[in-house]
């Protein structure tokens, strides 16, 4: 039956169906065999809408309205100005800001493609200018902004501590020494290229031109303080973070800056829904199937057979990243996610695994195999919004390949890196 | 997503009936997210100014967030937006890729009437049971009526799609939405 289960998923998958198909049918699959026929079904519905009921999903539609609403009025743009200005005129200045801007956009948004949108789409035009390679912009936004994964809020961490049961709150703080190590690594990296090719330097911005973009960015700077502070005290819930947040971007949006109407409004919840729906119906697809095979033991029998249980604690947390790499250059994260947490979730259980700190380095991975050919959905992303052609988007990703190929290795020798934040602030 | 009045492929009464629909999923996605957002917003504000959670916004977040679901999946199918992964599909040429799009849309119109018809069975089992919401004393199948009507929906959408793939020259992601169709406007 595993093999039937994983055959019907991983064939659908790549056929192209809507991927909530071959989520839904391996359950059917599973449903029926386990029950001896369609009996049963209904309870197949019933796992489906508990997996979309936890509370703390609330956070996932809330954080994607907030982030929405800064995108489309001027919080955003503030934000990366300020960085811009700072830290512009450093060697690889420009190159360096983008991987600031999307850091510190990260911490407003919890979606990569909207961090590729919001800082790769003014900064790629001002780079080209300067005399960098378009390979090396492609490349450095599709990395820099999978760093948005690991800085909260995060979607896929909401997504993987509920369905593992492990503290979002936890797992938010402990994103963040993660997400700050690559945003270093990759700035490193910029400059040594800005210096082997030679690219100019930006001119300097004055100090009072650097107060009036601190001035102008004062306010959005405000999203990072609820959510990161707010979680760190213990003042907010994630949910309750992703509320204040919306509550923050509405009052900056519409009476502070003024820049969006109420009709804007109208269809930027439109447009949240549309992206929650398509969300939680996976969600839901997710739980049924992951129902299916913990009640069919299937990952017991998957793992078993590879040895997992004799190995070290560090051998499955390798075991796990490759498994989380691989599958995210295929499909969306959120999909592997779904899958592939439940077929871990016994040998995390069973080598007394960190649940947070496994939370973490599944993040790390997600967001390195988003950005790795040949499927990887933030290349698609890439392709999507800047109209290059795949083989463009690709050219200069490995080198952050191996970035974040050594911060990984890093994480799972040193999880004080992810850890030490999370036990200073709830331990 | 560009605004684009929908137009139903199906005839008369029906395609009105069609376009009714289209029309309450957009409101309902919108009304949904914002009535969500102000339910979260009141709570946390009563919370920290009046230290007083309301009794009833987690039953309310629930009740929104399934409507939101089972509206999206219908839009989702009409404006083609549902996630795939498409990689292998593109590089075929458009004889295989029109023959691709007709399974796929058959198979997943037959799974989303599938679901319609357990979903009903699980409502009745609920009705049956007697379950009330506790903080709203609402009967919790109540806030489950949405769940067929949301897979029928979709089921029907990826249907016709089917037939305006073997009606029509071009491949069809949606009734009404060309593959490669190039939106200008970036959606995120």
């Amino acid at each position: 039956m595993a093999i039937k289960i994983t055959a019907i998923m991983i064939v659908l998958l790549l056929a192209g169906l809507p991927m909530m198909v071959p989520l839904l049918l391996a359950a059917f699959y599973g449903f029926y065999e386990l029950f001896d026929g369609i009996s049963k079904m209904e309870f197949m519905v019933q796992q489906m809408l508990a997996g979309i009921r936890p509370a703390s999903l609330i956070a996932v539609p809330m954080f994607i309205l907030a982030a929405e609403i800064m995108t489309r009025g001027q919080s955003a743009n503030r934000l990366i100005d300020m960085v811009m200005k700072f830290i512009g005129h450093v060697k690889g200045g420009l190159a360096v800001s983008a991987a600031a801007a999307c850091t510190l956009f990260g911490a407003v948004s919890g979606s990569t493609q909207a961090t590729v949108v919001a800082v790769g789409s003014p900064l790629r035009p001002r780079m080209l200018k300067a005399g960098y390679k378009d390979s090396f912009i492609l490349a450095l936004i599709i990395n820099a902004s999978d760093i948005a994964f690991l800085i909260p809020p995060s979607i896929g961490m909401i997504i993987y501590g509920v369905i593992s049961s492990t503290s979002i709150s936890e797992l938010f703080i402990a994103g963040v020494g993660p997400g700050l190590l690559l945003m270093v690594l990759f700035s490193a990296y910029s400059m040594i290229y800005a210096t082997i090719h030679n690219v100019p330097t930006e001119p300097k911005a004055s100090w009072s031109e650097r107060i009036e973009a601190a001035r102008k960015a004062i306010w959005p700077l405000g999203f990072p303080v609820i959510i990161v502070g707010g979680i760190y005290g213990g003042v907010f819930s994630p949910t309750e973070a992703a509320a204040a947040c919306v509550f923050y971007a509405l009052v900056l949006e519409m009476v502070v800056f003024r820049s969006l109407k109420p009709t804007d409004i109208y269809k930027i919840a439109k447009s949240t829904g549309l992206i929650t729906s398509v969300v939680f119906i996976l969600v839901g697809a997710g739980a049924a199937f992951s129902w299916v095979i913990s009640f069919a033991q299937i990952p017991q029998a998957i793992l078993g057979s590879i040895g997992i249980l004799e190995m070290g604690p560090k051998a499955v947390l390798g075991v796990i990243s490759v498994s989380f790499f691989v599958g995210c250059m295929f499909v969306d994260p959120i999909v592997v996610i779904l899958v592939l947490v439940p077929v871990f979730a016994p040998v995390v259980k069973a080598v007394a695994l960190d649940p947070v700190l496994v939370g973490t380095i599944i993040t790390l991975q997600v967001a390195i195999g988003s950005a790795t050919p040949p499927f990887g959905c933030d290349i698609f992303t890439a392709i999507a919004v800047f109209k290059r052609p795949y083989m463009d988007v690709i050219r200069g990703i490995f080198p952050f390949t191996l970035i974040l190929i050594a911060v990984s290795v890093a994480l799972i020798f040193f999880p004080q890196i992810a850890l030490f934040a999370r036990d200073l602030a709830f331990r | 997503m560009t605004d684009t009045p929908f137009k139903s492929l199906l005839p008369g009464v029906l395609g009105r009936i069609d376009s009714l629909i289209g029309r309450a999923e957009v409101v309902i996605l919108a009304a949904g997210v914002l009535l969500m957002a102000f339910n979260t917003i009141g709570n946390v504000i009563g919370r920290f100014i009046f230290q007083y959670s309301f009794f009833f916004t987690e039953e309310v977040n629930r009740i929104l967030i399934i409507m939101i679901t089972f509206a999206g999946i219908g839009y989702a199918a009409r404006h083609g937006r549902h996630i795939r992964m498409s990689a292998i599909y593109d590089a075929l040429p458009i004889r295989s890729r029109k023959g691709m799009m007709i399974l796929i849309t058959i198979i997943t119109a037959l799974t989303m009437f599938a679901l319609c018809y357990f979903s009903v069975g699980y409502i009745l089992k609920v009705a049956h049971s007697g379950r009330v919401l506790p903080a709203l004393q609402i009967p919790v199948y109540w806030i489950f009526l949405w769940v067929p009507i949301g897979f029928a929906v979709t089921g029907i959408q990826y249907a016709l799609t089917t037939v305006k793939n073997i009606i029509e020259k071009d491949v069809y992601l949606s009734t009404h939405i060309v593959e490669g169709y190039d939106d200008d406007e970036i959606e995120i």
